[in-house]
């Protein structure tokens, strides 16, 4: 049979194939995944043409030697690049996703010994599903949608801030300073990029020494669970397990948090005085340098740290059965965030009682409660559910303490708060209505901090790693960054602000992506020396004075003198500052506005710009992808290993010259989605000063937007600006958002059995005015959020018939 | 029955009397024959890119012995080791995109990059399974600034022991003298140890007992918290067996370890701990990632005030900074080398055992595509490999053939590592070892 009569007859088999994706009838390489090369791919790819040296008509279908080329075949397929958008004879985007998901399933089967296969699942791919296949007509005969039952790891900002809630008392919430640090909050990072938990920093009343001394003096502890520092979204369950390093650190620094619970801070008595000034020193300390040691502390009389069983059990003599126990579910509910079982309270009571047998009170309680930090739950979140009777596709909706759990987590790093607790104890934690009403409460009350909120928009927009961006020390000065201690911390401190534009933008959560991308807005901090500001960085690199005059002793020059932009004087406003009050920056900052012809919205705010830079140059490569993936729904395939992903090193050349090198014929296909993205963004510097000249001509910052699946986007623009406004008010980039948050909180990629939710997310955000209260009250009272899939039929993993509630 | 305390047990006795003969000066004059065999391998690696100016003798571009030549001025506390010593250049490593680092696939021959598993086990894990078995039996350190150390105190980025499963390197010289030494005590101190490592069984146990119910495609990720008990517990177990042992070579636990001054403070320790667990014999490999693999990294107790992704911006020969970090890695490699010598084993030294690999992550540089990627030996590795030598490759072979050959070198031949011939057909001109390294 020739091949033309070939694809005749395959083309049927395949329209009648993939009529539907739903789970019956998997297809198979011959029934549908061999048709589709046939139709699709081997014109260009067969024995005789061989384009680009590739022929698949030999390939056979998925094995452990061909997995290379099948996830190849896969991306093209996905991300649309392959047929070339120029044939005529393409596949209907529901059969790009059948044979995606047929690719996929087979290479987790081919590499399960070998390394496994995991790509698919990873948020870098999420795009792969094609945008207009979600938003799109909903194919008939999908399965509803569900979530995997799994466990998924605390992120590790969580479990520091659930460990500090175990030794420092934060502040209450206030309405009229909302920005400022409120329990419930995420740890922020000082303006080193340092994160940490101090024990007894509120009690600190005076100290020897400078700041590096006191630095030395005080203790604390970064987070303890790893996380990937790739930009984008971090926190998927896939991603993390805990391994016997970390357990080991959390078992050692347990034993020092129950240590201070009981106890305080270390320290001599005559450090505890309530002023400063009345301390006296034993005289052993006469002429004794003690800066930097924990004995140069002075510490206020009145204890601050929250008062718990823990402190009950240590501070009488001998040990109670009673107060051990309340020990024991204190902590278990504070780490955990659910109160234990019985058996559990048996268990871990058992445990601190052979430890204190073996050891005494005093070390046997310091070792016989770590074991709490280290149960699964203080770790591990489960969505297991694990009662309740699967529905005909095998799903159970979450209910009681594991649904209010699931709806805590969405937003809180914390226990939850009475109301969800009783909820809970009331029975009623068990419906769709049920979530409805809660969520919408914990929405409403700003006194209930939402950090997981906040870091879906770090995550999303990736404006928080400006401050770990190394940069070069002479690109620096070039640039007219200053020097590099005063760069660093601004950039650090300017997390804080874009945090803080982003709450007030969610608080007001109207239009808030289109809000977020054009805001004339910004929060900056105020130093008493014009040369710190951070205002520097969202001036005109034009007319920044290159040599300014040498200050006289105590003279400052003023922001003109330094051709600093002096922005609109704007009103007062607070941010999260670390504990360490000199390393923290001031709290106080303002909010003020930026000249509309060279600002709009957080993309082109340095926070973001420097995010998206390198230790030369702007990396106008970085900031195109980010457009592609994060607002147009587009993805670029791995690069394949032969290429050498190199620009030119040429100091004298503009970014955009030295560029060049990818528009070679195999780097183009993909930079022509990326770069000209990008390059709109040449009208900043690298540490995103606005400037109309480069290397003394006029800059470049022509761009322009190629096939983003919205042709009414396509088009050349003349500067970020021109970008931004056109991506702001488009459907897609909004629905774009919308998958984007769908991720996040769900903690997993998207499917095409997800469209309804999706498209139900859109809506609920597009009719409620951009509201993100919306989008998050539908995504989370969703069946993607609600129901977990289980293996069980009526029956559990171990074949033991399940309890209904 | 071999359980796996008989197992442990077993281990641990057989390590004992092993040292206790080892030591004792009596048996060293009783060995009348040598009976040198590979016992231990280093892999050290610098971040940053090994450049071959600095690796390559000046003006050298053939293979001929190294005796008569000079080494180049970074590493010339070297020079008293040529004879110890072989430079190997031209091998590449195209296949593991190493800019900026190739992470696993330094280690791994394989493609590697910044958040990518790897996807198979790195020839470090690979030997420390197949030389004489040992307690630990591979010991992962990792050098970083002070901050970096604190704030992840245990890093994995180079080594692994299988496909996606990756091994941490310890980089907090405290955590991990706890870890190795702790259990070398008496009174009190021993009471508090032996309750601990009661209480740690028991969360091992409820750790395991939790994931009985966890759906099947969880549990496997679920493992690797279980197993990170079980590994605290078994090693303890071990350790304690050999407590008696172990306190012959623990280093001092002086204030360097609890108030560095500089990075370099826990750099040292670190080092010191490493070749404690290689004396001891409770380590039969042991990695160094100097940088951890990264793109960042410190010594400003060298001087350096620089720090991070900068310094692999900077043209390594003849540049101050790097002159310093290289003669820092070659005092820590010259301290290796002579506390491995001052050992007896097996009639002659431990160093006539052992197989120093130095060399980088990052091929020659920061920015490569890893067309070159020299490395130096340093030992014989029991007489197996050929030293005194500069060779130049002139085939086109990947690292994998250096990996090949350290396989043949500790006797157990294959005729590639982590490749297939598919792969092969582009990246490896040959099969086998590199011929030229084999003694």
């Amino acid at each position: 049979m020739s091949r033309t009569a070939t694809i005749l007859g395959l083309v049927a088999i395949i329209v009648a194939s993939i009529s539907n994706v739903s789970a019956e009838s998997p297809p198979d390489f011959e029934s549908f995944a061999e048709p589709f090369l046939e139709q699709y791919c081997l014109d260009c790819h067969d024995s005789e043409t061989k384009e680009g040296g590739l022929s698949l008509e030999d390939l056979g279908s998925v094995d452990s030697r061909n997995a290379g080329l099948w996830k190849n075949i896969w991306e093209q397929v996905a991300l649309q690049e392959m047929p070339p958008r120029e044939n005529e004879n393409q596949p209907e985007g529901i059969d790009r996703v059948k044979l995606s998901n047929w690719i996929t399933g087979e290479l987790e089967q081919a590499m399960k010994d070998q390394g496994g296969f995991d790509s698919h699942h990873h948020p870098t791919k999420a795009n792969h599903l094609a945008h207009d296949v979600l938003f799109g007509e909903i194919p008939a005969g999908l399965e509803p949608p569900s979530t995997p039952a799994r466990i998924w790891r605390v992120n590790p900002q969580e479990h520091l801030v659930r460990l500090n809630e175990l030794i420092n008392t934060e502040p209450a919430y206030n309405p009229s300073k909302p920005g400022l640090r409120t329990r419930g909050d995420h740890i922020p990072w000082n303006i080193q990029g340092e994160i940490k938990v101090y024990y007894a920093l509120d009690r600190i009343t005076g100290q020897v020494g400078g700041s590096a001394a006191y630095a030395a003096a005080i203790t604390g502890f970064p987070p303890i669970l790893s996380a990937i520092r790739d930009p984008g979204f971090k926190n998927y369950p896939m991603l993390y397990s805990v391994n016997g390093a970390e357990a080991t650190q959390i078992a050692r620094q347990a034993e020092e948090i129950i240590r201070f619970m009981a106890y305080g801070p270390l320290g001599e008595s005559f450090q505890f005085v309530d002023k400063d000034k009345k301390i006296k020193r034993p005289a052993k300390y006469d002429g004794l340098d003690i800066r930097g040691t924990t004995e140069s502390l002075v510490y206020k009389k009145e204890t601050l740290r929250p008062i718990t069983p823990v402190y009950d059990l240590m501070k009488e003599e001998g040990v109670s059965i009673e107060k051990l126990k309340a020990a024991v579910d204190y902590l278990f509910e504070a780490l955990t965030l659910r109160q234990p079982t019985v058996k559990e309270s048996e268990t871990y009571l058992s445990l601190a009682q052979g430890a204190i047998a073996d050891l005494g009170k005093e070390d046997g309680v310091m070792l016989g409660l770590v074991p709490i930090f280290l149960n699964r739950d203080a770790l591990f979140r489960p969505e297991l559910a694990a009662y309740g009777v699967p529905d005909k596709y095998g799903r159970v909706m979450l209910q009681d303490q594991e649904l209010a759990l699931a709806i805590n987590a969405a937003f809180s790093y914390i226990v939850p708060d009475k109301n969800l607790k009783e909820a809970v104890g009331q029975g009623r934690m068990k419906t769709r209505e049920d979530v409805k009403r809660e969520v919408k409460r914990i929405l409403a009350d700003e006194s209930i901090r939402k950090p997981r909120v906040l870091q879906f928009f770090r995550e999303y927009f990736d404006y928080d790693t400006a401050g770990p961006v190394c940069k070069d020390t002479k690109a620096l000065k070039r640039a007219g960054g200053g020097d590099e201690k005063g760069y660093y911390r601004n950039m650090y401190s300017m997390t804080a602000s874009t945090d803080r534009l982003i709450e007030l933008i969610l608080q007001e959560d109207k239009n808030v992506l289109r809000e977020l991308l054009t805001t004339d807005r910004v929060v900056v901090s105020t130093p008493k020396n014009p040369r710190d500001s951070p205002a520097r960085f969202y001036g005109n690199f034009d007319k920044l004075v290159k040599n300014p005059p040498r200050p006289k002793k105590k003279e400052k020059l003023t922001a003109a003198q330094l051709g600093i932009v002096e922005l609109p004087k704007g009103e007062a406003i607070h941010v999260r500052v670390t504990q360490v009050k000199f390393l923290g920056g001031n709290p106080n900052r303002t909010l003020t506005t930026l000249p509309a012809d060279q600002r709009l919205g957080i993309l082109t705010h340095p926070s973001w710009l420097v995010s998206h830079s390198d230790a030369m140059d702007n990396h106008a490569i970085l900031r195109g992808r980010w457009v592609l993936e994060r607002l147009l729904g587009g993805g670029i395939p791995d690069i394949p290993i032969t290429v050498d992903a190199m620009l030119p090193d040429e100091p004298e050349e503009t970014l955009r010259h030295r560029m060049r090198v990818t528009r070679e014929d195999e780097c183009w296909r993909c930079h022509q989605k990326m770069d000209p993205l990008g390059l709109p963004f040449e009208m900043y510097n690298h540490v995103g000063m606005y400037r109309t000249t480069e290397l003394g001509e006029p800059v470049d910052t022509s761009g322009e937007i190629i096939n983003s699946g919205d042709s009414t986007l396509d088009g050349p623009v003349t500067n970020a600006l021109d970008l931004i406004n056109k991506l702001a008010n488009s459907e897609r980039v909004t629905q774009v958002f919308v998958r984007h948050a769908f991720r996040f909180w769900m903690g997993r990629n998207e499917t095409i059995n997800d469209a309804p939710v999706l498209q139900n997310a859109y809506h609920a955000y597009d009719e409620s005015g951009g509201s993100m209260k919306a989008l998050l009250t539908s995504l989370v009272t969703s069946d993607a959020f609600l129901y977990r899939k289980v293996s069980r039929h009526g029956r559990n993993d171990n074949g033991v018939p399940v309890k209904t509630h | 029955m071999l359980n796996r305390r008989n197992m442990l047990h077993g281990m641990a006795a057989g390590v004992g009397a092993a040292f206790g003969s080892t030591l004792s000066p009596l048996n060293v004059r009783a060995a009348a024959v040598k009976t040198a065999q590979p016992r231990r391998v280093i892999f050290f690696l610098q971040n940053q890119g090994f450049d071959p100016l600095t690796a390559i003798p000046k003006g050298l571009q053939e293979s001929v012995p190294l005796s008569g030549m000079e080494l180049a001025e970074p590493i010339r506390a070297l020079e008293p080791y040529k004879d110890k010593m072989h430079i190997i250049n031209g091998l590449h490593g195209l296949h593991t995109s190493p800019s900026h680092s190739a992470f696993f696939g330094a280690l791994g021959g394989y493609r590697g990059g910044i958040g990518v598993p790897p996807a198979g086990e790195t020839i470090d894990h690979k030997i420390s399974g197949l030389l004489p078995q040992t307690i630990l039996p591979h010991l992962c350190i990792g050098m970083d600034s002070l901050p970096n150390m604190r704030s992840r105190p245990t890093l994995a980025t180079l080594s692994a022991t299988g496909p996606g499963q990756a091994l941490f390197m310890h980089s907090n010289p405290n955590s991990l003298y706890e870890m190795l030494f702790g259990g070398i005590s008496t009174g009190d101190v021993k009471r508090k140890y032996e309750a601990k490592s009661k209480v740690f069984n028991q969360v091992e146990r409820l750790a395991r007992l939790n994931g009985k119910t966890l759906p099947a495609g969880e549990r496997k990720r679920y493992e690797t918290y279980v197993n990170g008990f079980r590994d605290i517990n078994g090693l303890r177990e071990r350790l304690v067996d050999v407590s008696d042992h172990l306190k012959q070579f623990a280093p001092e636990y002086d204030d360097g370890y609890t108030n560095p001054e500089f990075e370099t403070d826990w750099h040292d320790r670190l080092l010191d701990i490493g070749i404690a667990s290689l004396k001891s014999g409770i380590a039969n490999t042991l990695t160094i990632g100097s940088g951890r693999g990264e793109i960042f990294g410190a010594w400003q107790g060298l001087g350096v005030e620089q720090q991070g992704h900068n310094l692999g911006h900077i043209n390594q020969p003849d540049n101050e900074i790097w002159i310093k970090i290289r003669q820092y890695n070659c005092r820590m490699l010259v301290k290796l080398m002579q506390q491995l010598e001052s050992m007896p084993e097996d009639g002659g030294t431990m160093m006539d055992n052992t197989l120093i690999v130095y060399g980088s992550n990052n091929a020659d540089k920061q920015h490569t595509n890893g067309a070159n990627w020299p490395f130096i030996l340093l030992g014989n590795c029991g007489g197996n490999i050929k030293t005194g030598e500069f060779t130049q490759m002139t085939e086109k072979r990947p690292i994998n053939a250096l990996y090949t050959t350290l396989l043949h070198a500790i006797g157990s031949p294959v005729d590639r590592f982590n490749m297939d011939n598919t792969t092969a057909a582009t990246y490896d001109e040959k099969v086998g070892p590199i011929e030229e390294l084999l003694a």
